[in-house]
């Protein structure tokens, strides 16, 4: 409509939003960064021990009956302890995700993309290498970037086609980072372990979606901001960056266009 | 796990030259150490090894049941699952109040885990920890359970099991905790008075419950623990990574080869 002025998003990112056309026609734009920082890294790590330990397939195996008798490699999983962690973004997310594993035992952090964040870095002792070394060098990919033109589709066969048959991928950026198709065939193929995905394209995917059969995919419904604290927090922000934006005052979080 | 055979009576003297019982794992609560001393056996276990895994996956529950990992799941990968809603939430670990009881190896490497989430650690222990080991994860101690378990938004069991810990955590400890809270046990089923949780967790006399570990393991098909939404149950996976389940059986085998040789025998129970 030719009367809006403001757009108040709520969420961090905006890869949803035409930016373009929405600066031509002078609107403004809010969003909530930083307040789902936490909530979100959290649900990451979340998704990942759960990856890595099996969680949904195990509590299955109680409630179906297949847990009988012990045996000493039934269901076993990795172990964070001596592992390599690559972070893809280290952004607000990426590093309190890597808050979070640090004290997990981590022997290294490598993180990757559009240019080093040296005072980043630093907390965590994280060495900025290409995508490629990346996937390399990782026991275990947490992908926490913001969805760009240059990210889109990035995680993708030949990205897969380097990681370690033992590695366990994460995502909770945007659906579109990963080609699903590659990422299929990755799990399905045994070239990597594992993957734990909050977020898909589309979302929810289509009931008949291959990745929902794979028993190694943990998959949630976009819930990386999902508590009841954060999601408050997030809806005030977002009524009184839209009540500034109409008001034509400074937003507590304005998007710069 | 399964605990057979039987380690009784019977069984040692049908085993006359019965010299080392090699159990994997740290818990020695299925093993009669006083019958197993008479007949001259002696004991050894996996401690130190499964320690990290272990509190991985006590983090994992943790972090699972208060984000509803496990229904999430569920529900992404449902047939029946047409939009996902927009008021499906779960409740925040980060900066919450855990509740650890039983600071040993275990615990401890808990409360370093949980010290990233920035959450507010309480625990209670026979003994207090030293004061640097106390202020190196930010641990306060509770001499009394009790107030540990009043405070607690996650309250994480992880003592081994002895008479003195048989129920520990029975009705009057559930009906300390908040109701908002969330029972995490990755220690042993005895330590929880089963019934007593299983009619709190109906009454909402607390929140939820993630047990790595029951009573019998597997629980009777028919167990109401495996019917409510509430509940997550993993088949006792504390220690379940192929590298430390190497590490386990390698460490049994050197503590039987010294027991055989009548070396001193490595991680021996006296």
């Amino acid at each position: 409509g030719p009367d809006l002025k403001v757009i108040s998003t709520l969420s961090v990112g905006f890869d949803h939003l035409a930016l373009d056309e929405i600066k031509k026609r002078g609107i403004r734009v809010g969003y909530t960064p930083d307040v789902l920082t936490d909530a979100t890294a959290e649900l990451s790590v979340a998704l990942l021990l759960s990856a890595c330990r099996r969680l949904p397939e195990a509590a299955e195996q109680v409630k179906s009956g297949g847990w009988t008798t012990w045996k000493p490699l039934w269901m076993c999983g990795y172990g964070l302890s001596d592992s390599t962690v690559g972070i893809i973004g280290l952004g607000r997310i990426g590093q309190a995700v890597a808050r979070r594993l640090k004290p997990f035992g981590v022997r290294k952090f490598l993180y990757t993309g559009s240019g080093p964040k040296p005072e980043s870095a630093a907390e965590f002792g994280a060495e900025f290498v290409p995508l490629t070394r990346l996937a390399e060098e990782s026991d275990f990919v947490v992908v926490t970037c913001a969805l760009t033109p240059a990210t889109q589709g990035m995680c993708n066969k030949d990205f897969f086609g380097r990681m370690k048959k033992t590695s366990v991928f994460v995502n909770t950026s945007r659906g579109a980072v990963v080609n699903q198709e590659d990422l299929y065939n990755a799990l399905a193929s045994g070239q990597i372990a594992a993957a734990g995905l909050d977020v898909t394209t589309p979302e929810p995917l289509p009931t008949d979606h291959p990745l929902l059969s794979l028993k190694n995919c943990v998959i949630l419904p976009h819930v990386g901001s999902a508590t009841y604290a954060t999601r408050s927090t997030m809806a005030v922000l977002a009524a009184n960056n839209l009540l500034a934006g109409l008001r034509g005052e400074p937003m507590p979080h304005e998007l710069k266009l | 796990w399964y605990h057979k055979p039987d380690i009784n009576e019977e069984l040692l003297q049908s085993l006359p030259n019965l010299k080392v019982v090699a159990s994997s794992g740290v818990g020695i609560d299925h093993l009669d150490l006083k019958l197993l001393s008479s007949y001259g056996v002696k004991v050894a276990n996996t401690p130190f090894v499964v320690s990290t895994d272990t509190a991985d996956l006590g983090m994992a529950l943790m972090l699972a049941s208060s984000r509803r990992l496990v229904e999430g799941h569920e529900m992404a990968v449902s047939p029946d699952t047409e939009y996902f809603p927009a008021d499906w939430l779960g409740v925040e670990v980060s900066g919450a109040t855990l509740g650890i009881v039983g600071m040993g190896t275990i615990g401890y490497k808990v409360a370093e885990r949980a010290k990233g989430f920035e959450m507010k650690i309480l625990y209670h222990n026979r003994n207090q920890r030293k004061k640097e080991e106390e202020s190196a994860v930010g641990a306060v101690y509770c001499k009394k359970i009790d107030d540990l378990l009043q405070q607690s938004d996650f309250v994480l069991l992880a003592v081994n099991l002895t008479p003195q810990t048989q129920k520990l955590i029975g009705k009057r400890e559930l009906e300390l905790m908040k109701p908002t809270a969330i029972l995490i046990n990755i220690s042993r089923g005895l330590v929880v008075d089963q019934d007593a949780l299983v009619e709190a967790l109906q009454n909402k006399v607390i929140k939820a419950a993630a047990l790595d570990v029951t009573y019998p393991e597997p629980l009777p098909r028919d167990h109401p623990l495996l019917k409510m939404k509430n509940v997550i149950i993993t088949p006792h996976i504390g220690s379940a990574t192929k590298k430390t389940r190497w590490v386990m059986m390698e460490e049994m085998v050197e503590s039987i080869e010294a027991g055989l040789a009548g070396l001193p025998i490595p991680r021996e129970v006296l």
